[in-house]
């Protein structure tokens, strides 16, 4: 009984802060048309993440982790005005290690060499391609994704359709996609109890349903639901301790609203998302940017980020012992069928912020930068108790791109 | 179970209200010109998403909510 007041008190909470952002009234959607122009782009990505030990639990633990570069291409082409083709493609190389168990249990430097122990594998490729066609009410699209590397196979079918009122103030959106994975387990690096021929296998369908609305001309919201139900090979191969259930069904509620200021001719974009599944992870995830047009073809956008999130009901804290000698991790409650040490699966908060400045060069060039930090810590949770032995959690990223119309 | 009971049927009701917003006037073609910036759009710079949702996404314990489809991986 107390468990399901709890999901009402909760569930009620995420409509609340739903409905926040809808409040100004609305007086009255906006909905795809058909795009005149083709667009190329590429955009460069490198990325640094890294843990640093500033509190008296965690002291001697701050070290880089895993660092990427990746390059990425997209293209699409609209065609007879009703039909439109977009395709990306991304490759990405990785090295470094993630650790084991919580901040500790990095892979030695010798099983480091071949940049794969605790990161999955040294380079993925992946594409999507996507065929949408144009109606005079609504879109239908059409999507398949490829993703690999040395370890990870995942595959994906989508299927997207919006449906607008004949004002085109209101669009209903569905959506359903199936995705399949393999996860390579005779790897080197694979944890010895985790080690088989066989590889894992899981399966991902996945729905969503939204609805866009425009309030004002200068307001415009969107409100969607997905669900997700996933069963197959969840635990993570490099963790130990590290047992998770074959499967995960995920909600999600989400808000979107865009503000126009015509004064200074900016947009603020506002997003909520409330988050829960079945390992028990609950979260609450809060976005804002502003974008501002400049003069001479320039804008900026800053942007800020506030995600929340409580722990899978089968993570385990780091103990006393671990805590004395972190080379050891904490054993896991006898008798639990599922555990996990995983610092993604732990409660935290995580903040950050970024700027992103693009310039309009002219004859339709387009080029931006975009520079973002993001640091979790266990005390930054507001929605459950963090774990005090982990490590703070850092990211920095850089974005470089461009891209052409024509 | 219950749970999914409760937030389908939540998920409707919201739903259904917002089918049901009306005010006095809605926004006509002519004043929308405004609502076609970019920047008032949803989707935004497509490899910038695809990037940033890709890092929260293999970083948190939650993803997803604005979009179905798109690959998996196998990130650490």
């Amino acid at each position: 009984m107390a468990m399901v007041s709890t999901t009402k008190t909760t569930v009620f909470s995420a409509l609340i802060a739903s409905a926040a952002l809808l409040l100004p009234s609305a007086k009255s959607a906006y909905a795809d048309a058909a795009p005149e122009q083709a667009i190329v782009g590429m955009k460069y990505l490198n990325y640094h993440d890294s843990q640093s030990g500033d509190t008296a639990q965690t002291a001697g633990m701050s070290r880089d982790r895993i660092n990427v570069n990746a390059l990425s291409f997209m293209g699409m082409v609209p065609i007879a005005g009703k039909w439109s083709i977009a395709a990306t493609f991304i490759e990405d190389s990785i090295t470094g290690a993630s650790p084991a168990y919580h901040s500790s249990g990095f892979p030695s430097a010798a099983a480091n060499h071949d940049a794969s122990s605790g990161a999955s594998g040294e380079l993925r490729h992946a594409g999507d391609l996507t065929v949408t066609r144009y109606f005079s009410r609504g879109t239908l699209s059409l999507g398949t994704s490829y993703s690999q590397e040395s370890d990870y196979i995942s595959r994906g079918v989508s299927l997207n359709g919006t449906l607008s009122t004949e004002d085109k103030n209101t669009t209903l959106s569905l959506g359903t996609a199936y995705n399949s994975d393999t996860i390579s387990l005779d790897k080197p690096a694979v944890v010895s109890s985790k080690q088989q021929s066989a590889p894992g296998r899981k399966k991902v369908f996945s729905g969503l349903v939204g609805v866009t609305r425009v309030l004002s001309k200068n307001d415009i919201v969107q409100l969607n639901f997905t669900y997700t139900h996933g069963h197959g090979y969840y635990s993570d191969p490099y963790k130990d301790p590290d047992v998770r259930p074959d499967h995960r069904n995920m909600y999600t509620v989400m808000t979107r609203w865009n503000h126009h200021f015509e004064g200074p001719d900016g947009t603020a974009r506002l997003s909520y998302r409330y988050y829960s599944d079945t390992f028990g992870v609950r979260a609450h995830t809060f976005d804002a940017e502003y974008v501002q047009p400049l003069s001479k073809g320039w804008e900026l956008t800053p942007m800020v980020r506030f995600h929340s999130q409580s722990a899978a009901d089968f993570y385990v804290p780091v103990g006393p012992a671990e805590l004395a000698d972190p080379s050891t991790p904490t054993p896991p409650p006898p008798g639990a069928a599922f555990f996990s040490e995983d610092q993604r699966l732990s409660a935290f908060g995580a903040f950050s912020y970024g700027m992103k400045v693009s310039k309009d060069l002219g004859r339709s060039w387009l080029v931006d930068v975009k520079y973002e930090h993001y640091q979790q810590r266990y005390n930054w949770c507001i929605n459950g108790h963090g774990d005090p032995g982990v490590a703070n959690f850092n990211i920095r990223d850089i974005q470089l791109g461009i891209s052409r119309k024509f | 179970m219950k749970k999914s009971l409760i937030l389908s049927g939540a998920s409707a009701l919201f739903l259904m209200s917002m089918f049901n917003l009306s005010g006095c006037s809605s926004v006509q073609p002519w004043e929308k010109q405004n609502l076609a910036k970019p920047e008032m759009t949803f989707e935004g710079d497509r490899l910038d998403t695809s990037y940033t949702e890709h890092i929260y996404s293999s970083k948190e314990g939650a993803s997803g909510g604005s979009g179905v489809g798109g690959g998996g991986c196998g990130c650490n």
